[in-house]
């Protein structure tokens, strides 16, 4: 997983380009920020929509601030990120030891597989009314919703990085004196598999980031959800805007968090 | 042949030593027939044979990575149960961990035997010499020829102090440049470790150029065809007229095998 926009073949690589390859990325952004502003303050300038409906990039960074300053978007987006972090641990924690064992273990793999295929289609977000009767709407239901969005990609992914480790690299290690399936495990299958659990939790972090909005959307007091459809009653589509902008400003940092993780511990980047 | 019985190496002994498999639809393959032979310690001895002929099957027996079918191998007195760190095996494909750097890939092996740190350290440090390969320490293998990658399993390989040293077509995959200087090392590494070494080939230039003793085996099954000692001196020189002469004679017994196991493949693929 080298990044395709670096450079390729033989070009020495020193702190300095790196630097530069950094920079050049973060003006990338920039400029795709600024593009979006500018259609956006276009669109506002020749249409001219009520402000209920579009408001202008200038409104909508005052009232980012404006919310900021109050409290309630800081206090909003740590409801979110704490549903997210709490429901995506707990699918980190089921469905990376189930996919170990699919992975390895031929039979269960055989019983399981099915009622994985079966579950798998059905969008998490399917799930929300039987959240809301099951749990109500207290943090259970929305946690739920996204422990069924976050388990299904770490699980597949756990169970092909543990199915598809190269037979040869489990005979060396027994041949080097991996005795039991313990350390077997522990100096072979756990780190020939890691990139592919690694890719499995930055998916599931993004399908519970995207689950979690849903789920506050129709069942919540607190959260970007809740920011967004409750500016929608108000008429205050400038609310609408911070959620939305601020649900893509953290989608954005968590993914630089994992990249970093996957550069870190994965062997198959660098 | 073998000058004097080297420390640290044992013999090998197969008895009846037999491999099959099942098949899906309930047939039974037999990869091995019943084979005996004995290997001294310390004797370089090359297997050759036609593809699928099961030799890369008794290796694996050998090793204990796979379970015999009839019969057993021994390795001194004990019987073969279960892969074992005191029998080494060099891979074809190298089967280096690609999350370990090269030094990381010697040690593991090390640290498996339960060496401290340090030990472990000085040990693959001192293979990876053996070998050439010490400024290498801290690459991945990836960033290794495959001519490299081969030479530290190698040094994986030795640094475990194996007393039998199993190698499954290790220079198979390279060119034929890198294939003559790694041969030239490993004899030279032999030489001075004296392991037991069981290697299997399709060439049979390597198989003279290496060899204490050649055992060519025939088309599926697998059985022993003829085993024929090789006693020219090192290094050999494959084009004097002796070395020419064992050529000439292990290809006139392979080329009647090499013609069974194609008509044998080619009923294979008709069905």
């Amino acid at each position: 997983m080298t990044d395709a926009t670096e450079p390729a073949g033989q070009i020495p690589r020193g702190p300095g380009l790196q630097l530069r390859n950094r920079l050049s990325k973060l003006l990338r952004y920039f400029y795709a920020v600024a593009g979006v502003v500018a259609v956006w303050w276009a669109v506002v300038l020749i249409a001219k929509p009520h402000m209920s409906l579009l408001p202008s990039p200038w409104l909508t960074a005052q009232t980012f601030i404006q919310l900021m300053a109050s409290g309630e978007l800081p206090k909003d987006a740590a409801y979110s990120v704490c549903r997210v972090l709490a429901a995506w641990s707990l699918a980190a924690l089921v469905a990376v030891p189930l996919g170990f064992a699919m992975g390895r273990w031929d039979k269960l793999a055989s019983v399981l597989d099915p009622v994985v295929e079966l579950f798998r289609p059905i969008s998490p977000l399917a799930w929300i009314p039987l959240a809301i009767l099951w749990f109500g709407i207290d943090e259970g239901g929305k946690v739920f919703v996204i422990f069924i969005g976050a388990f299904f990609p770490i699980l597949l992914n756990t169970i092909a990085g543990a199915r598809n480790i190269d037979p040869v690299l489990i005979s060396a290690g027994r041949i080097l004196g991996c005795k039991g399936d313990a350390s077997l495990f522990r100096k072979v299958v756990l780190p020939a598999s890691l990139p592919q659990v690694i890719v499995g939790l930055r998916i599931s972090f993004g399908t519970g980031w995207a689950a979690i909005i849903a789920a506050e959307l129709v069942a919540a007091r607190s959260g970007l959800g809740y920011l967004i459809s409750n500016g929608m009653e108000v008429l205050r589509s400038d609310f609408v805007l911070v959620g939305m902008v601020t649900i893509g400003i953290l989608g954005v940092l968590f993914d630089a968090v994992f990249r970093w993780v996957d550069r870190r511990y994965n062997w198959m980047s660098e | 042949m073998i000058v004097a019985t080297p420390a640290g190496a044992k013999p090998l002994t197969l008895r009846g030593l037999a491999k099959h498999y099942a098949t899906a639809d309930g047939r039974v393959i037999e990869a091995l027939m019943p084979i005996d032979l004995d290997i001294a310690p310390g004797e370089f001895l090359v297997v050759v044979g036609p593809s699928g002929c099961g030799k890369s099957t008794m290796l694996n027996v050998l090793a204990g990575l796979l379970p015999p079918s009839a019969g057993e191998a021994r390795v001194g007195d004990e019987p073969v149960r279960g892969p074992d760190i005191d029998r080494g095996m060099v891979f074809q494909d190298y089967a280096l961990f690609p999350w370990l750097d090269v030094i990381g890939n010697v040690e593991f092996g090390l640290e498996r035997k339960g060496l401290g740190r340090r030990e472990r350290r000085e040990v693959a440090v001192h293979y990876l010499k053996m070998v050439g390969l010490a400024e290498f320490a801290n690459k991945r293998p990836r960033e290794l020829s495959g001519g490299m990658k081969q030479r530290v399993a190698i040094a994986r390989t030795f640094a475990t102090e194996p007393s039998i040293i199993f190698m499954d077509e290790p220079f198979g995959a390279l060119d034929a440049l890198t294939r003559r200087h790694l041969q030239h090392e490993l004899l030279r590494i032999w030489q001075q470790h004296r392991k037991t070494v069981v290697f299997i080939t399709h060439s049979v230039v390597e198989a003279i150029y290496l060899a204490d003793r050649v055992v060519l085996m025939t088309a599926r099954p697998g059985r022993i065809k003829t085993v024929l000692n090789i006693d020219l001196p090192h290094p050999r020189d494959p084009t004097s007229d002796e070395f020419r002469d064992i050529e000439r004679r292990i290809y006139s017994d392979l080329d009647e095998e090499l013609t069974k196991s194609f008509r044998m493949e080619v009923r294979d693929i008709a069905g």
